[in-house]
């Protein structure tokens, strides 16, 4: 009986500590980022873009890379998000039968998803190298979408699974055809599904600086077609720090600061607007 | 008998190797409620949907002959199917809601059919949801979510989502199982209201729900017809002795066991020998009652059982994972 309750208090210790680990290092992270990067965000960092060059730029802001990072991730989204949409609906049994070609589709999905993304970035640069092209918004959104896509599919054609037989039969037995159930019924019952996928995709894109190094570029300027290069927050971080200056090296900080509050602001407002579709849900 | 509307003929249904439907013939009237009664797992629902080819969704299922609607054979792989199912509306065993506002659940079956205009639209998910007396409860929050609404109240709109597609038949599988009292008896006087226009199909496992409500009965049992005939006749004077035993077996819950085995938790082919042992142990007459939990004994335990010369009077689900198995030796 001793021993029992001993066993009992050990693991809610080991618990209690796996725990604190976890909600401890994230809150360190946040910390030392918010300590370090809140002195140096001001204004001018929000508004301007980098002068005197992007490494060693003292001046200006990074306005280049924020902006340059929403166009890359939510092209990169939205391009997977097509391509996803279709392959996670094929995927189910109503659609594939549950035929070969699903599940190799599955598996390289599987692989792409375990995939670095410095392997992304080379596949980008090799292919960008032999059409004698130079690096590009538009090489970048590329990329970026074939980095989001084996997540947003899984994710996706696990939440349509969920969609309960019954809820399909309903439709059908009011002579409804596959498609019109497909987009009248599941896809509205897993819409809110469908949203997280859609957000951990595009935290992945946003925060991911090794398949757009060699694909985007960087700049110091925003660009205003899909053939500029495209400058964006995890490189001009990754370039900050790598500076002898510190005064430089200071601004990355603020940058991760701003890239934290825009993946925040993401989650929240999709959180929100998940939240709305979720009443009409059928459990 | 008056004139048939549904015309079954030699079908059988296999999932996978399992055969759940044997040779069924029979004849469904007009304008009537049909009740197809029987204990679980006897295959109500899959001829239910067969009627509606629904049974086409589950996996790996096979089956042949014939149902006539109309004279046109719902299993020609010619006839389409989505017409056919126009002519049908489904109430199932829970509510099940769309997932969107009370107003679009009524109209979604009206605009696949191509009816686009909102006046219209309007007048459809009032005439329907007043047919079924929810209309006074639900007008004011016409565009708030249909998971909102009570369990009876979400049957309620499953229904007129049915009839607002104007169906011909409406197929119920178990409609009140999931109901309160009060509830369930307003659907079927929901039913009985409309058998007036439709031709109602009903699955049941309450022998009460069927006579109160049934002009004609089937009575299913191991995948085959017992007996069917007008309710009078199968209520009051059976021809089968199986039928006269489901009905009293349901009837009186004072029915005399001599001995009882709790078999949960036995797998097959355990939970078999047990059976045969404690029947063995009986002496003829006497009736035994076994409660399992293993699905595949609900049906092969009974067979089993018949095979070698008992009588099984009661097969019934009691839970959501038990049954009770009532034989006699
Ligand atoms: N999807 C399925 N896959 C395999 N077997 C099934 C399936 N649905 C039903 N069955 C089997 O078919 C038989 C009849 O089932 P069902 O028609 O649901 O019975 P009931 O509605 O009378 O309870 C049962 O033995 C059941 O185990
Ligand atoms: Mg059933």
């Amino acid at each position: 009986m001793e021993l029992r309750r001993i066993e009992e208090s050990i693991f809610k210790v080991l618990m209690v500590l796996s725990l604190m680990i976890v909600v401890g290092s994230l809150l360190a992270v946040i910390g030392v980022i918010l300590w370090k990067g809140l002195p140096v965000l001001n204004i001018d960092m929000l508004t301007k873009t980098a002068q005197g060059g992007y490494y060693l730029g003292k001046g200006g802001g990074i306005l280049n890379a924020i902006i340059g990072s929403l166009y890359l991730a939510i092209g990169g989204t939205a391009l997977a998000f097509l391509l996803s949409i279709g392959v996670a609906f094929y995927l189910q049994k109503e659609y594939s039968g549950g035929t070969r070609l699903s599940s190799i589709t599955r598996l390289s999905l599987d692989i792409l998803w375990g995939t670095p993304s410095i392997v992304y970035g080379a596949f980008g640069f090799t292919v960008l190298m032999y059409f004698h092209m130079r690096a590009s918004l538009l090489a970048g959104i590329i990329v970026l979408a074939l980095l989001e896509l084996p997540i947003m599919t899984r994710t996706m054609e696990e939440v349509i699974k969920t969609v309960p037989q019954e809820l399909k039969e309903v439709s059908y037995s009011l002579g409804a055809t596959r498609l019109e159930t497909t987009l009248r019924v599941v896809a509205k019952q897993a819409l809110p599904g469908l949203m997280t996928g859609v957000l951990i995709a595009f935290g992945r894109g946003i925060g991911d600086a090794a398949s757009i190094l060699f694909t985007a570029g960087y700049t110091d300027r925003i660009p205003t077609s899909l053939f500029d290069a495209t400058a964006s927050l995890p490189l001009a971080i990754f370039f900050q720090l790598g500076t002898p200056l510190p005064q430089v090296q200071q601004k990355a900080y603020a940058s991760a600061v701003i890239l934290l509050l825009i993946i925040l602001a993401i989650s929240i407002t999709t959180r929100l607007l998940s939240r709305k579709y979720t009443k009409y849900i059928i459990k | 008998m008056s004139e048939t509307h549904i015309q079954i003929e030699n079908v059988n249904a296999y999932y996978g190797r399992t055969h759940s439907l044997k040779n069924i013939s029979v004849q469904i009237p007009k304008k009537q409620i049909t009740a197809i009664i029987g204990p679980s797992g006897c295959g109500k629902s899959t001829l239910l949907k067969c009627m509606n080819r629904l049974i086409d969704l589950t996996d790996g299922v096979t089956y042949s002959g014939k149902i006539l609607i109309d004279n046109e054979d719902i299993f020609d792989r010619k006839t389409d199917i989505v017409d056919i199912r126009k002519k049908m509306g489904l109430l199932a065993q829970r509510p099940i809601p769309l997932p969107m506002s009370i107003y679009e659940n009524i109209a979604y079956g009206p605009k696949i059919h191509g009816l686009k205009k909102k006046p219209d639209l309007d007048a459809i998910v009032e005439k329907y949801l007043k047919l079924v007396g929810l209309w006074e409860e639900v007008k004011d929050r016409l565009n708030s979510p249909a998971s909102q609404l009570s369990l009876g109240q979400q049957q309620r709109l499953c229904l007129a989502r049915g009839l607002a597609v104007e169906p011909e038949i409406i197929l119920c599988d178990e409609p009140t199982s999931a109901l309160d009292p009060v509830s369930s008896q307003y659907i079927e006087q929901q039913l009985l209201k409309l058998k007036n226009d439709y031709t109602i199909v009903i699955v049941t496992h309450n022998i009460h729900q069927a006579m109160r409500l049934a002009d004609y009965v089937i009575h299913l049992y191991l995948g085959e017809v017992v007996e069917h005939g007008l309710s009078n006749d199968v209520f009051e004077n059976p021809k089968e002795e199986r039928t006269r035993a489901y009905i009293n077996g349901t009837f009186s819950t004072e029915l005399k066991i001599d001995s009882e085995s709790d078999l949960k938790g036995q797998l097959c082919p355990f939970n078999f020998v047990y059976a045969k042992q404690a029947l063995h142990n009986l002496e003829d007459g006497k009736i035994l009652k076994l409660i399992v939990d293993d699905p595949i004994a609900v049906t092969e335990v009974p067979r089993g059982m018949e095979a070698d010369g008992h009588k099984v009077l009661i097969v019934k689900q009691i839970n959501k994972t038990d049954w009770e198995i009532v034989i006699q030796k």
